[in-house]
């Protein structure tokens, strides 16, 4: 015991020594100065990666990835099944001629006859597939790739993909998704679409970083 | 209760009903139109398949509130029309009718098909006509009139 007061006295002072140098030292202080920024830039990085975590909690929740599918169908339901009565994707995601979304999707929902509904109800395009052809979810590192990758997101920048998550009408629909045709309310995504926004602006000022792993 | 004036078949048509009222109803019931037939109320068969601005629809599950200024055509106006006059009368030559009961929204399926796509091919048709269903069986039947409407059109 006696031992180690002696080694915290001994620490002690060789870190007052050390500060007191350093303070005095103009070399020592521009080392620190790197170090609080190489700290600050690492810190954000870990932000967004974290944000970014939020963000695809809710890309792959059902309301979300059901119309983000690798298949020439949509899905539907939180169980993400095949969308029913033979729809499929269509030359621009939005069916074909008989059997477009707009064949039963209209610009609002339809809580009295269970049909959910937004402007422009479409799948969205193969690029932006969000699980593979046997419906599994890809990683969040396989989806922060795609999301961030300008050849398949419709070229848009951190800015765009924000503007994305704010204001278009799908994504806003997935937090409004309004009632099935029993009349209970459909599931929301894990985070309000106000979060999700902020989740979204704290990824995309941290530089969209993507986890690194598969 | 909600008043609506609806354009149908080129028609102003004034009904007051509740705004959650599925179209099918407010044509069979309050228009007493009732070439258009209810089979699934979900979407899922087809049987109620109108015109809503152009595109087919699945009358059964669009709210007459959100219905707007677009316009209705239901089967009651096929004949006037001349796709689905081509339509109707290549149906009658390949006597595609069993029981008749899905026949007019496979019309008007047939029909927006045509005019969307003029000369559909085998995939074409069953991709989009694969929505509606037929208990008895018709659908070579039904491909064959597709296929003869189109000759006579094109």
């Amino acid at each position: 015991m006696r031992a180690y007061k002696a080694m915290l006295q001994a620490t002690s002072v060789i870190l007052v020594a050390c500060a007191a140098w350093s303070a005095s030292n103009p070399i020592g202080s521009a080392r620190e100065g790197v170090a609080h920024k190489t700290a600050a830039r690492a810190s954000t990085r870990a932000e967004g990666l974290a944000a970014w975590q939020q963000v695809y909690s809710v890309l792959t929740h059902a309301r979300c990835i059901n119309c983000h599918t690798a298949t020439n169908y949509p899905q539907q339901g939180d169980d993400r099944h095949r969308h029913f009565a033979n729809v499929v994707r269509g030359p621009d995601g939005k069916g074909v001629p008989v059997l477009q979304c707009i064949t039963c999707h209209q610009e609002s929902n339809a809580d009295s006859t269970g049909v959910p509904g937004g402007h422009n109800w479409h799948l969205a395009p193969l690029s932006m597939q969000w699980q593979d052809l046997n419906d599994k979810i890809l990683s969040s590192a396989e989806v922060c790739r795609a999301v961030t990758d300008r050849s398949k997101n419709d070229n848009l920048d951190g800015q765009g993909l924000l503007r994305h998550h704010e204001e278009e009408p799908l994504v806003l629909w997935a937090f409004q998704p309004g009632r099935r045709i029993d009349g209970t309310p459909r599931t929301l995504p894990p985070l309000t679409h106000e979060r999700f926004v902020a989740a979204t602006r704290t990824w995309v000022e941290a530089g969209t970083p993507c986890p690194q792993n598969r | 209760m909600e008043t609506y004036t609806l354009t149908v078949n080129g028609q102003p048509k004034e009904v007051t009903v509740d705004p959650g009222t599925p179209l099918l109803w407010v044509l069979r019931e309050d228009l007493k139109m009732t070439g258009t037939k209810y089979g699934c109320g979900i979407a899922a068969c087809g049987a109620c398949t109108v015109h809503v601005g152009g595109v087919a629809t699945r009358s059964c599950v669009v709210p007459v509130s959100l219905i707007g200024d677009r316009p209705i055509v239901t089967i009651e106006a096929m004949a006037e029309d001349p796709v689905g006059r081509a339509v109707q009368d290549a149906w009658v030559s390949h006597d595609v009718v069993q029981c008749g009961y899905c026949q007019s929204g496979q019309i008007m399926s047939a029909v927006a098909l045509l005019k969307s796509t003029p000369k559909p091919t085998d995939t074409n048709i069953e991709a989009s006509m694969g929505g509606n269903l037929c208990r008895c069986g018709t659908y070579v039947r039904i491909r064959e009139a597709i296929k003869t409407a189109s000759q006579q059109l094109t």
